[in-house]
């Protein structure tokens, strides 16, 4: 072989392997096919309501038929602008339902005043529009329900998606809630239930009201200036005492049944809270926190791995509404929430005592 | 294994001067050290970002008793970009009584004054005006001087060329509610991604930075840094410190580290994401990148050794990190250094740990220790969800390549600068955006 052509050919051999890797590169520097910003959502500000609101347009166009068949007494079927199949009802009528829970692809419309009482195990795949009182049966399957007036599910029954009241929400026994649940005016669980989000002015676990009160809450308008408390290591706040100022431990943390907080607290191992402890700002743990029975949270309530809240507490007012998040959240029966209720990953109404009892 | 400097010659024959090449040596080792420390700290932090805990435990207060927030403006000769923030604050989901913007003109000689004015009028309470006319450059000067007008315990600081979104300014203000966060910061992304070469490697690396390196610090409870924008800290804490610091070239890094030593932390949320300009043109990266390098090592002289062994309240990762963070501009002379000293003991003719050992620490260290930035980079990308502009990952060795000589330099000028007394000197980046 010519010795001048072995080096050439050397030469562009290595050039190509330096070159080589740069091709993807010089593609996409002349192609730009991926040069758009990075997606950062802009006016989504996160609302629990946001779905609800985009089906509530989605179906806009629906209205005069919904009122249409309302007036008549009638049914109308149909499909939507993107090809998807409806139903709506103009009276309730219970066989027409039950053969509707068979065609999974088809959207439920009920006109306004037109109440439904589902029996049990019924399956809904896809989203329903109640525009009267919308009563589950036990057992039933549902994607989504947009509810005008009240949503009441039956025990056992499933939710995979989102659920908007605007009147009520009660779910029975042991319901499985995935996904968003709000109401514009009351959340009600029962024990055994599920969840994960909840937002509604006043959200009740269980039986609520019974069994002594919890401490009232005045916070001062001060509070959030108030000298701020750093401990390091383990640190217990007695029964009854009551301590102005904000408190940071860096350590476990446990406040003395009785005690008054007038300001917020962190701790940056678990915490434990005594009954009926009232807290005047918010109430935070890096890891775990117990919160007895009959304790009062005016600001948000965090805990960064498990919370366990015991009957009678109440965290935050209808007037100051507040947000009790947690990956994992067990809320005792007698729980009283206003606000947004939160577990990342899974939420569970347990019996009365059994918090308290752990 | 030992080198045997005494029996090395030159290649002139000449006897090598064994102290001056021990000396070399021992200091070559000492960088090849703390370069492996580096590079096991991005890697720790990527696997940490994909298969690790993530910690997000405010992002989930989404009602609250939201308490009253200023939010200033920084802005200095702002006229492009002014206008699009203040319209973006006024649409924002926040409660408006308890929401005041305080732009902070800072002696701008364009039309930024007339048109902030403008939204004075056209939002009154809303905004109030700060014009600056006189006093010392730079940021924190600024800021310092617009505290007057503070009442509210909650900070929020933006600089003129961001746009927040909707959700963003609760989102910025919930982690205070924590009494242990004394500064917040959000995530920077890049909106002029697409323009050039420069904006698509500054958009990686911006991904990588806060991704995967701000956010895996936050998983970590190391040390966040607050970037003095889309950030927000709290007046009792910043009252506490002793308020900005304006002879600190990045009142961002010298903010977290006084925070950071009085007990308090900053906390990151990465999915409080808003949009930046980033430079479009090397000169202005180059300028933009020198004053971090400067402010940064300033910072690291200021606090590294009290951080590290000092009295106070920063746990011991808090100290090892927040020492390492301190040191990740002085890394790019110290890598020039490093790569001086290799050539020069190689022409030496010593081959330390015995030729072999060595050869084998450097292609492991081709493939493990230089890929460390790069995987970080990649990882960020993957978990943006982005595919294709992975394909420019190459051409970050030209990013790194400015960036090293850039830090050096700027290194260099600082010890210069030290020994003639000169004073440091702040520049503005310059801003790309079409006036409106």
């Amino acid at each position: 072989m010519n010795p001048h052509l072995a080096v050439a050919a050397l030469v562009g051999m290595v050039s190509l392997m330096f070159a080589l890797p740069l091709l993807p590169a010089l593609l996409e520097l002349r192609r730009k096919s991926d040069a758009l910003p990075l997606s950062v959502v802009q006016q989504n500000a996160g609302e629990i309501r946001y779905f609800a609101d985009s089906f509530r347009t989605y179906i806009k166009s629906l209205e005069p038929t919904m009122q249409g068949c309302v007036a008549a007494g009638t049914t109308a079927t149909g499909s939507l602008p993107d090809g998807e199949e409806y139903v709506v009802l103009g009276r309730v009528d219970e066989p027409l339902v039950l053969a509707l829970q068979q065609r999974d692809k088809t959207h439920l419309m009920m006109g306004a005043d037109i109440d439904l009482i589902l029996p049990d195990d019924a399956r809904f795949s896809k989203d329903i529009y109640a525009g009267g009182q919308f009563v589950g049966g036990e057992k039933n399957n549902f994607r989504a329900i947009l509810g005008e007036k009240n949503v009441h599910l039956g025990a056992g029954s499933r939710v995979l998606r989102w659920v908007h009241a605007v009147g009520e929400f009660t779910a029975g026994l042991g319901c499985n809630l995935y996904g968003r649940i709000s109401s514009d005016s009351l959340i009600r669980l029962q024990a055994g239930c599920r969840f994960l989000r909840l937002n509604a002015p006043r959200i009740e676990i269980g039986r609520v009201g019974v069994g002594p009160e919890a401490p009232s809450l005045q916070p001062s308008d001060a509070a959030p200036m108030a000298r701020r408390f750093l401990h390091d290591g383990d640190f217990e706040v007695q029964p009854g005492e009551v301590i102005v100022g904000d408190i940071l431990i860096r350590g476990k943390l446990h406040i003395g049944s009785g005690a008054r907080i007038c300001g917020s607290v962190k701790s940056v191992e678990d915490a434990v809270i005594g009954d009926g402890v009232a807290v005047e700002g918010s109430l935070i743990s890096a890891r775990k926190m117990r919160i007895g029975p009959h304790c009062a949270i005016h600001g948000p309530v965090i805990a960064e791995r498990e919370l366990a809240i015991a009957s009678g507490v109440q965290c935050g007012s209808f007037e100051h509404p507040t947000t009790v998040s947690a990956p994992r959240i067990e809320v005792e029966e007698g729980v009283t929430v206003f606000g947004t209720l939160w577990a990342r990953e899974h939420g569970q109404v347990v019996e009365d005592n059994m918090v308290a009892s752990q | 294994m030992r080198a045997r400097p005494q029996q090395v010659r030159s290649d002139q024959g000449k006897p090598a001067s064994g102290q001056w090449l021990r000396a070399m040596i021992y200091a070559l080792y000492i960088i090849v050290f703390v370069i492996c420390i580096y590079t096991g700290r991005h890697y720790y932090f990527t696997l940490n970002r994909l298969f690790g805990f993530q910690r997000h435990p405010y992002i989930d207060i989404d009602t609250a008793d939201w308490p009253p927030v200023t939010v200033l403006v920084a802005a200095h000769n702002e006229e492009k970009v002014i206008a699009n923030i203040l319209d973006a604050l006024m649409t924002v989901k926040y409660p408006a009584d308890r929401m005041l913007v305080i732009p902070v003109n800072d002696r701008s000689t364009d039309l930024t004054r007339e048109i902030i004015d403008k939204f004075v009028e056209g939002f009154p309470g809303r905004i109030q005006a700060f014009h600056r006319v006189a006093g010392k450059g730079g940021k924190a000067a600024a800021l310092k001087d617009a505290m007057e007008n503070v009442t509210t315990e909650v900070i929020l600081i933006f600089d003129a060329d961001y746009i927040p979104g909707a959700g963003l300014i609760k989102q910025l203000v919930a982690p205070f509610f924590d009494v242990e966060v004394g500064g917040v910061m959000g995530r920077v992304v890049p909106m002029n991604a697409g323009a050039n070469l420069l904006t698509r490697l500054l958009d990686l690396e911006r991904s990588g930075g806060y991704q995967v390196d701000q956010q895996a610090r936050m998983n970590l409870r190391l040390v966040p840094q607050h970037g003095g924008t889309v950030a927000g800290v709290r007046l009792s804490a910043l009252r506490e410190i002793g308020g900005w610091n304006e002879n600190s070239l990045t009142e961002d890094t010298d903010l977290t580290y006084r925070l950071l030593l009085n007990g308090w932390k900053t906390v990151y949320q990465n999915r409080s994401e808003c949009y930046e300009e980033v430079p479009e043109v090397w000169p202005v990266r180059i300028k933009q990148i020198m004053r971090w390098a400067k402010g940064h090592n300033q910072a690291m002289v200021t606090y590294g050794w009290h951080l590290l062994v000092g009295k106070h309240h920063a746990t011991l990762r808090e100290r090892i990190d927040g020492t390492l963070l301190l040191g990740v501009y002085a890394m790019a002379p110290i890598t020039l250094i490093g790569w001086a000293l290799a050539l020069g003991v190689f022409y030496q003719g010593v081959a330390p740990l015995h030729g072999v050992i060595a050869l084998l620490s450097l292609t492991a260290y081709a493939a493990l220790g230089n890929l460390a930035a790069f995987f970080e980079i990649a990882a960020a990308a993957r978990l943006d969800g982005t595919r294709k502009r992975i394909c420019l990952l190459p051409f970050l060795i030209l990013g790194f390549a400015v960036s090293i000589f850039s830090v050096s330099r700027a290194a260099v000028s600082q010890v210069s600068d030290l020994v003639t007394g000169a004073e440091f000197h702040w520049d503005k980046t310059e801003r790309f955006r079409k006036v409106l």
